[in-house]
């Protein structure tokens, strides 16, 4: 019985495990992570990155790449929720890829404008861009700038 | 490399030959008037040179002379002429890249062409400022292109041909009256019919027919224009109103009158972007103003155009054409910068095709035109013998064959066979305008 209760719990404490990091990474499967940075004010710059987020996606396989692209500074204009390219960003989002915004260039334009940018619902605030992407680099994911 | 960086730097190479231009997919007021939402530069540098060669066949008349159609533009002094006839450079952009709802716009020609001829050969053409604030109705305010028709409205770095159609060329492209003798002043009095400088047709090589000091008016205006476009589905619905000066390129007004434009279309987008975007485009526009008499300033004389037309654009096909008509400030003629407007309607037409050479770089294109001045007008005889008075009909018309050659994108050769036919219910005019023949052109454009 008391073997029991030790399998039993062992089996929780498994899954209970797995669940966790499931919902910290939800490309289980990923061979491969790639963070991308938009720092640019460059146009030709936000489509260069979508093309390559896009590329990556159509070479390894939906399931099997994790991509984030990463925006601060003037490259934060590509997540303006107006931008020309919100359909390709809906598009890629719907591919699994993530959008990251730094937080700290968003309280820059703010004060710029007089008041907050509107956001592309697909992007995630982050405190700091550069930060996100050392925590992503952390994590195994490797950084191009295109 | 393992298979995993191979397939890293495919998908990053192929991005690199994929990305395109960050031109917005839109129509011409949208191309024209504003900047793609987030992703304008500050200032971006760009513009157009065009090279060209023209040799025009046409005969003189009995006595030896030759009248403006017979020359070739702007100079009018011979038949035969290379010419740098347009080089233009312009900036465009936002200028707080963060904030979308501001654009400009800047375009100065450096060309020699009916712009700058007689205008120390430099103008700016386009300079205006857009306010997109308000959701359906973008404002844009400055000097620009008025909203009508095709031929007129788009990028003329995409233009198919080389010359305009005559009708384009005769009731849309509008002159002005030279400043030497714009009503005269009031130490000399208004100018009169007599004062009026009408070259007879003249020999070369130094014609002299063009006899105007100041700019044709390219299609533009300074005023204010409300637009926007809607999209629903495959379709793009655009509407514009203009209210401006009805004085062309000149920055300021002439008199208290001032021009309404009104334009609408509708588009259905079957892909592409830019000013070679696929579709089949229906339009209508009108233009009603009001001009001061060149002659006798106490007098004035409206001025209205109006038209509808089409373009289809699927490739490797191109089909086009338009209906326009006006009445009032009717074109009659290079070479009489004063008297040349008269208070009759004209009409006019084109229809045109292109095929693009599947696997090839050529295009061929094939353009029919045809324009009526002073229309439905006939002055009672004076006498038996002259049945026939100033003021009759005047026919033009010209079948183009051309071909375009695209080196790249940025960069292609025009060439152009054009057979030309006119006839005047006027003997005088007749007398003249019947030697008109074929005119050949070639021409270089290249976009940076």
């Amino acid at each position: 019985m008391k073997k029991l209760l030790s399998l039993f719990m062992f089996l929780i404490a498994i899954t209970s495990s797995y669940q966790i990091q499931a919902a910290e990474d939800d490309k289980p499967f990923a061979e491969e992570k790639i963070v991308l940075q938009i720092s640019d004010s460059d146009p030709f710059k936000q489509t260069l990155v979508l093309n390559v987020a896009s590329n990556i996606i159509k070479a390894y396989g939906q399931d099997k790449v994790d991509v984030e692209i990463v925006a601060f500074g003037p490259g934060l204009r590509l997540m303006f929720k107006d931008n020309v390219n919100s359909g390709r960003i809906q598009g890629l989002t719907s591919s699994g890829v993530k959008f990251a915004a730094c937080g700290n260039t968003i309280a820059g334009v703010t004060k710029k404008l007089g008041h907050a940018p509107e956001m592309n619902s697909n992007a995630v605030t982050v405190t700091a861009g550069v930060v996100r992407i050392i925590e992503l680099q952390n994590q195994g994911f490797k950084l191009i700038k295109p | 490399m393992n298979y995993k960086n191979k397939l890293l730097i495919k998908a990053i190479g192929a991005s690199l030959l994929t990305c395109a231009s960050a031109a917005q997919s839109a129509n011409w007021l949208m191309l024209q008037g504003t900047e793609p939402a987030g992703a304008a530069e500050r200032a971006k540098v760009w513009g157009f040179v065009q090279a060209q060669y023209q040799y025009d066949n046409s005969d003189p008349n009995a006595g030896g002379g030759y009248n403006p159609p017979k020359l070739i533009g702007p100079n009018l002094d011979d038949q035969s002429q290379f010419n740098v006839n347009r080089a233009r450079i312009g900036v465009r952009g936002t200028g707080m890249p963060i904030d979308s709802n501001v654009n400009y716009f800047i375009l100065a020609e450096l060309g020699n062409n009916g712009i700058t001829y007689g205008d120390d050969g430099k103008h700016l053409t386009d300079a205006s400022v857009t306010l997109n604030h308000i959701p359906g109705a973008r404002v844009r305010m400055g000097l620009f292109k008025t909203p009508g028709a095709e031929e007129g409205l788009q990028a003329i770095h995409v233009f198919d041909y080389i010359n305009f159609t005559t009708v384009t060329n005769q009731l849309l492209l509008e002159r002005f009256p030279s400043s030497s003798c714009e009503g005269g002043s009031p130490s000399t009095g208004p100018c009169t019919q007599s004062s009026d400088v009408n070259n007879s047709a003249t020999a070369t090589p130094d014609a002299d027919m063009n006899q105007f000091s100041r700019s044709v008016g390219a299609f533009r205006d300074v005023g204010i224009q409300v637009f926007d476009t809607f999209k629903s589905g495959s379709w793009e619905n655009s509407y514009a109103i203009m209210y401006g000066n009805g004085n062309g390129l000149n920055y300021g007004d002439n008199d208290d009158n001032k021009d309404l434009y009104l334009y609408l279309s509708t588009e259905n987008v079957y892909g592409g972007k830019g000013g070679r975007r696929e579709g089949l485009k229906m339009f209508a526009w009108h233009q009603d103003g009001t001009r001061t008499n060149a002659v006798d300033r106490t007098k004035e004389q409206d001025r209205t155009r109006s038209g509808l037309g089409f373009k289809y654009l699927q490739r490797p096909f191109r089909i086009s054409a338009e209906y326009m008509q006006g009445k009032g400030m009717i074109f009659q003629g290079q070479h009489r910068p004063q008297h040349l407007f008269n208070d009759l309607e004209a009409a006019g037409y084109y229809a045109e095709a292109g095929w693009y050479i599947p696997d090839t770089n050529w295009e061929l294109d094939l353009r029919y035109d045809s324009y009526t001045r002073d229309e439905n007008f006939k002055q009672p005889p004076t006498s038996p013998a002259t049945p026939s008075a100033p003021g009759d009909e005047s026919t033009f018309d010209t079948i183009t064959a051309g071909a375009q050659y695209h080196f790249n994108k940025k960069t292609r050769m025009n060439v152009e066979y054009a057979m030309r036919d006119a006839k005047s219910d006027t003997k005088a005019i007749d007398n003249n305008v019947k030697g008109i023949n074929d005119r050949f052109a070639i021409q270089v454009t290249h976009i940076f």
